[in-house]
């Protein structure tokens, strides 16, 4: 019976990531061993069929332009919560007041911004317009991408005068 | 530690007092309510350092700044056309940016619009929007030959007040 390893190092030789003296010592082991040599006809028949119905993938927004997103949530991500120490009564009462504290100052700040300038009440619609938003709160900028209509069937088609 | 925890239950109180007078309705909600002129550019972009067509101008270099800000791969930004309107308190203006493109722009309060844009004479989006002076929205799609179209819009100026019905 392989194991785990051995399965994976069976991968990484069909896709010849094993270093020349592992790959020989694999060879051999694949010479002997009915089981790791039907399982490699298996990835193999698998990598052929997924190479067969490997769809070219087409990004509705420029490349810069999705890769923006992937940073941007990436920053979003909190950092790491450093372990909690026990805590007595007092400190747990006062951290829920901290907590409090914070959430209504948090609260108080959005409801005062929200009366001197309200902020981008955002509601996109229509099926299939395949909208996107992204807002840039430093350039003070909303940006809708549409996927819809596909390569801009808003301007005209011809290149002299592709968008009128 | 017992100033400490003191302090904290200040803070507290201080937040509900001061959430409680964000609630109180400001007088200047009640203002009467003025025009909207916004200005909406058709803008081609491109990696061409120049259109075919004379009659596309290059973008101002502040509209320029602002599409450069966005993470788009495009160099040059040209007015296809540039229309201003205005809109009237709960009005509603449509105009024609060009003959597959128009956006209707309808006013629900001081400085909230409803946008919604038309192409090949289809409705393709509606948004509703906070637009007050400074903010830009900017509408966009792929464009044939890897390029983009843009309708970008904002306010220009402050508009005159409406006049009482």
């Amino acid at each position: 019976m392989m194991d785990h390893d051995s399965q994976l190092k069976l991968q990484a030789w069909l896709d010849g990531e094993l270093a020349a003296q592992e790959a020989a010592q694999f060879d051999e082991r694949l010479a002997k061993d009915p089981e790791a040599q039907a399982l490699l006809g298996e990835l193999k028949m698998t990598r052929a069929v997924l190479a067969g119905f490997e769809a070219g993938v087409k990004l509705p927004e420029p490349p810069e332009f999705f890769w923006s997103k992937i940073r941007r949530e990436i920053e979003r991500e909190p950092g790491r919560v450093a372990p909690s120490r026990r805590a007595s009564l007092l400190a747990g009462w006062r951290r829920w007041l901290a907590s409090a504290g914070a959430m209504a100052a948090g609260m108080a700040a959005v409801m005062l911004i929200a009366r001197s300038e309200r902020g981008p009440a955002t509601e996109t619609s229509l099926a299939d317009s395949g909208a996107f938003t992204y807002h840039d709160f430093a350039a003070r900028t909303t940006l809708v991408w549409l996927s819809y209509p596909a390569d801009n069937e808003l301007a005209r088609n011809d290149e002299a005068d592709t968008v009128e | 530690m017992r100033l400490k925890a003191t302090s904290v239950c200040r803070l507290a109180w201080l937040s509900v007092a001061l959430a409680g007078l964000a609630s109180i309705p400001s007088p200047g909600v009640a203002a009467a309510e003025a025009n909207l002129k916004l200005e909406a550019l058709l803008i081609w972009g491109t990696n061409d350092t120049r259109s075919s067509d004379p009659t596309h101008k290059p973008v101002t270099p502040e509209v320029q700044k602002k599409l450069q800000e966005l993470p788009f791969k495009w160099t040059s930004y040209f007015v296809i056309n540039r229309k201003v309107l205005e809109v009237a308190p709960r009005g509603l203006t449509k105009v024609s940016m060009s003959d597959k493109c128009d956006i209707q722009v309808k006013k629900l309060d001081n400085s909230t619009l409803e946008v919604s844009l038309f192409g090949k004479h289809e409705h393709v989006l509606k948004r509703t929007q906070a637009l007050p002076k400074g903010e830009t929205l900017v509408l966009g799609g792929n464009a044939p030959n890897a390029t983009s179209w843009f309708v970008v819009l904002k306010q220009t100026e402050a508009a005159a007040t409406a006049e009482p019905k």
